[in-house]
């Protein structure tokens, strides 16, 4: 099977416009970014193989949608781009978006992923998502980088201890953006859990040397 | 300034044996064993009494002269037969080790200790890769990923997986938690560029061994920058020397003791295979490469009487910025251990009253 080429364009919802680019086939990856405009990673290729990723980049924010609103819209977004159950990845700031289409849209998201997740900002997020975590029943996994300098990874633990099914990742040397700096560590780490949820902490690695 | 005492297991060979490494097994004997063992919980009890603040041991395999393979089972034991000393376990090899092994291992024995424990973590001398197969060419990053992992499971309240390049694990969170606060007084042991940066990086210690003052004060100096650029400064005791001592009653004996101890390396790898370790393993003092083997013993660098000692220790202080030297006070191996018990009696009564407060 030849690899679908990679896809682009903008996907109308609520009367905005939203960038996306797209790989691979198989069940839909949704890639909510941290990030305007949405670029393909080496990691979105390797998964890629077994996923259809779609990156979105953020709709514009004009300031007067709030973070539950955002997420509505993406979720008009991802059905009018054919994908009625799929899996979640959110990045950075694109991560509270994640959360709260998880919380929104519960029986669509198969398993979210947060990478360096930017959404638990104690008082001024103007929404109650924190209060709102313990409700997600979604296999969760979160990521961070050790060498994260811009969301501290000892807020792992706070989405850890929040979420119910949620597993808690340090990726080692890695920076805020995992999937870039260790392309390979991330692919990995999230292509198990995609596939196998909660049981991919479960070791499948052999050691035979020589049998 | 702290003082150390770096007990080894001394182990005296009945029979001369072959000097080269490994020496077999089977030239072992069982007897003299078991007499360096009860002849290190007796210097441990006696340096306790002599008021040293630290006893240290370390990791070394196939060794004939120092038989602490598995220091955690020697720091275990020595823990259980004193009562005020601090136990320094300097020299769990990391690269070769389960960090999470260590992690735990080292928590429930600063719990056991109530709290007495040292900790430092190292790459270990190249010999030790041909115990456990380790490909040196990997053992710096598995060490300097392995110290973040153990600080990481002795620190992170919530169970976690480590998505690593040389270690994986999907859960982790350790019963028990070190009882000191967040984890034992902890070092980097070495003279590297990376291991001082891995420890100004991460606000941990720095022990630096053996080599002659101006060469360990490059890389105390470098690790202080570093603290700088990481916004910290090092307390005195967060800089460990560890040196060789030779003291006597007089500058000349000392002298004439030195003279009589052997120049050369106790047991040497095969030619072929230390050469090829030359090229496969790479070192550095603070960025400034050196060889991976040396050749000859370790050297000495405090050389005589009590006066002289002082002064030399004085110097160190100054020169090096240690606040704690960890000493061996006679070879390990052929010294004869009614001397060390004299040399530390000496070093007990006309030494360490006069450095306490360097």
């Amino acid at each position: 099977m030849t690899a679908r080429p990679a896809r682009e364009g903008h996907v109308q919802a609520d009367g905005v416009t939203i960038p996306w680019v797209e790989t691979g086939q198989g069940t839909p990856l949704v890639h909510v970014q941290g990030v305007d405009a949405p670029r393909l990673t080496p990691a979105h290729e390797v998964l890629g193989r077994q996923y259809r990723v779609i990156a979105f980049g953020q709709p514009p924010d004009d300031a007067t949608r709030s973070r539950p609103e955002l997420a509505s819209t993406m979720a008009v977004a991802i059905t009018k781009l054919g994908a009625d159950t799929f899996n979640l990845l959110g990045s950075s700031a694109g991560g509270a978006v994640a959360l709260w289409l998880a919380l929104q849209a519960r029986e669509r998201v198969l398993a979210l992923v947060l990478e360096a997740p930017a959404a638990i900002r104690h008082g001024d997020a103007g929404d109650d998502l924190e209060s709102r975590l313990e409700e997600l029943a979604t296999p969760t996994l979160v990521l961070f980088g050790t060498r994260d300098a811009v969301v501290t990874p000892d807020m792992g633990g706070v989405y850890k201890e929040r979420i119910p099914s949620c597993h808690l990742v340090f990726v080692y040397d890695a920076g805020h953006s995992i999937a870039v700096d260790r392309p390979e560590a991330f692919s990995e780490v999230v292509g198990d859990f995609l596939e196998r949820h909660e049981a991919f902490v479960i070791s499948r690695t052999a050691t035979v040397i020589n049998p | 300034m702290k003082v150390s005492y770096f007990e080894t297991a001394r182990y005296r060979p009945p029979r001369p044996l072959a000097p080269e490494w490994p020496v077999p097994s089977g030239d072992y004997d069982r007897d003299a064993g078991a007499d360096a063992y009860r002849g290190m919980i007796e210097r441990i009890r006696y340096v306790e009494e002599l008021g040293f603040d630290w006893v240290s041991v370390s990791e070394h395999h196939y060794s004939p002269r120092i038989l602490t393979p598995a220091p955690i089972v020697s720091a275990s034991f020595i823990a259980a037969q004193v009562k005020r000393i601090t136990i320094a376990l300097l020299g769990p090899i990391v690269p070769q080790s389960n960090p999470v092994r260590v992690a735990e291992e080292l928590a429930m024995l600063d719990t056991l200790a109530e709290g007495r424990l040292v900790v430092g973590l190292l790459r270990g001398t190249t010999n030790e890769y041909l115990t456990y197969d380790l490909n040196p060419a990997e053992a710096r990053e598995r060490t300097d990923e392995g110290m973040e992992l153990i600080l990481k499971a002795w620190t992170e309240p919530q169970p976690f997986g480590w998505q690593g390049r040389h270690f994986r694990y999907r859960t982790i969170s350790i019963w028990p938690r070190p009882l000191q606060r967040p984890h034992p007084p902890t070092y980097a042991l070495g003279i590297s560029r990376e291991s001082c940066e891995f420890a100004a990086r991460h606000r941990l210690g720095c022990g630096v061994s053996y080599a002659p003052f101006e060469v360990v004060a490059k890389a105390t100096r470098y690790y202080r920058e570093q603290c700088a650029r990481h916004g910290w400064e090092p307390a005195p005791e967060q800089i460990v020397y560890r040196a060789n001592m030779a003291l006597a009653e007089t500058d000349d004996e000392a002298h004439a003791f030195l003279r009589s101890q052997p120049t050369t390396a106790p047991f040497s790898m095969r030619a072929e295979v230390s050469g090829a370790f030359m090229t496969l393993d790479s070192r550095n003092v603070a960025g400034e490469a050196r060889p991976a083997i040396r050749s000859g013993a370790l050297p000495t660098t405090f050389i005589g009487g009590p006066d002289t000692i002082v002064e030399q220790v004085r110097r160190c202080r100054d020169e090096v910025g240690a606040g704690v030297l960890d000493l061996s006070l006679v070879p390990p191996g052929w010294g004869d251990p009614d001397l060390l018990m004299r040399s530390l009696e000496l070093f007990g009564t006309k030494v360490l009253p006069r450095i306490r407060d360097l």
